[in-house]
């Protein structure tokens, strides 16, 4: 598929010539009671997001996509895509990262007086853990939505992750990650409200934000991928994109 | 060009109908006589008793009025089939066949099983793959580890799913996976709208 050849999706802050009796429409619906995103979006808990926006648009053309999401799982997110016909899979890699550690450390704790345990480099627990979190087969994945976790993993675990990120991805497939500016205030998950919105759920801190990454490093990470592109938004937030 | 199948299916609740057969081997916690260590199931030495049995409706839990009862405390190890609504509490290992009927695993529920039936609620542990021939219910204490077929799922905030979600026709009979990985199985039936009923959506 030439993902390059296809029409760009229209900005969503900026949107294209509407006909008269959209606009029509349009006008009318100002008058309407705002949706849930809407009203969500005037709380200030989520986000418009151009880059979700294209990563919908690259799949577009791709036939029951599967879409890997690396948070949590959640209602709306999977809705969004099985009614898409996309097929969905989900990994908390945070969570999962974390109790893989805290298991590691019991094992250690565990092993009787005498016998020596096997100790693993950080690196090596690192590979362990990616090839049991994501065992999918190469080129098998069309999306992955990586929101703002590379932030928080620890830098032992991003470069296994990514390697298995890029086998996983079908040729011409995209991920989508996100990119504190600076420290981020609190930890968030992410889930999809519709095609351009997404909101962020305050949740309990599962790991503290380890780096902020800049333009070079993001792309040095990236490296394998054959296109990226970048927003930035208000709120010091970089969405990037990235085509294998 | 992404605002397709914009309507919303109604939640459902399967109800079928209740008895059935069920073959298992069971084994009360407390004193195994000879456990297989360090599994995480017991299993009894010789053929127990059933001990799967219907509860009094007052007993059952409201979800599952009259089903079948496996226990808090109990450890199965082998195959479920039949046609009776269950409810777990207790520990399973094996697999669980149960045609149109409905399995409840409760909050204290550890099922490492493949899971084929009409309905599915799921508030504890489940590890395996799972098919529903009517909906999926992911509650918010839930941790399941496997692929996930209905034709309809929901979805509690907090509930925990490594593995992926695809959607079949209601009433499919075809047979679940049998891969413990996500990654190993690739289902290419035909997707369905789902019915969005998690909390606060």
């Amino acid at each position: 598929m030439n993902w390059m050849a296809k029409a760009r999706p229209s900005n969503p802050a900026t949107p294209a010539k509407a006909p008269a009796s959209a606009a029509a429409a349009a006008t009318s619906r100002a008058t309407e009671k705002p949706g849930p995103a809407a009203s969500m979006a005037a709380a200030g808990n989520v986000r418009i997001s151009n880059a979700l926006k294209e990563f919908l648009w690259l799949l577009s053309d791709v036939p029951r996509a599967r879409i890997l999401d690396l948070g949590p799982v959640w209602q709306s997110t999977v809705t969004f895509f099985i009614e898409k016909g996309y097929r969905v899979s989900s990994e908390d890699m945070l969570r999962e990262w974390k109790d893989f550690l805290t298991t590691e450390e019991e094992r250690l704790r565990t092993t009787p007086v005498g016998e020596e345990p096997e100790r693993r480099s950080l690196p090596a627990l690192a590979e362990k853990f990616i090839d049991n979190a994501l065992n999918y087969p190469e080129e098998s994945v069309h999306g992955v939505l990586i929101w703002d976790l590379l932030d928080y993993f620890d830098p032992a675990v991003v470069p296994a992750l990514m390697n298995r990120l890029y086998n996983m991805l079908h040729p011409g497939g995209t991920v989508l990650a996100l990119f504190h500016s600076r420290s981020a205030e609190r930890f968030h998950r992410y889930r999809i409200m519709d095609g351009q919105t997404v909101e962020l759920l305050p949740a309990p801190t599962l790991a503290v934000h380890t780096h902020v990454f800049q333009n070079r490093e993001i792309l040095d990470l990236f490296g394998k991928f054959r296109s990226s592109k970048t927003f930035v938004g208000r709120d010091q937030v970089r969405e990037a994109l990235f085509i294998k | 060009m992404w605002h397709k199948n914009e309507g919303k299916p109604s939640p459902e609740v399967p109800q079928p109908p209740a008895g059935g057969t069920t073959k298992s081997q069971v084994t009360p916690e407390a004193p195994a006589a000879s456990t297989v260590a360090p599994a995480p199931v017991s299993v009894a030495p010789t053929p127990a008793p059933m001990a799967i049995t219907p509860e009094p409706a007052a007993a059952a839990p409201p979800a599952v009025g009259g089903a079948s009862r496996i226990q808090a405390g109990l450890k199965i190890h082998g195959e479920i089939s039949g046609n009776s609504d269950l409810y777990i509490d207790g520990e399973l290992q094996g697999k669980i066949r149960l045609g149109g009927a409905r399995v409840v695993i409760g909050p204290n529920g550890k099922v490492q099983a493949d899971i084929e039936a009409g309905g599915v609620t799921i508030d504890g542990s489940v590890q395996g793959n799972i098919k529903a021939s009517e909906s999926v219910r992911l509650g918010a204490g839930s941790h399941v580890q496997g692929s996930v077929l209905t034709p309809r799922i929901g979805i509690d905030d907090g509930a925990r799913l490594r593995g992926k979600v695809e959607m079949i026709k209601a009433g499919s009979t075809a047979s679940a996976s049998t891969t413990a990985t996500p990654a190993a199985q690739v289902a290419e039936s035909a997707p369905r709208a789902i019915a969005a009923s998690a909390k606060g959506e």
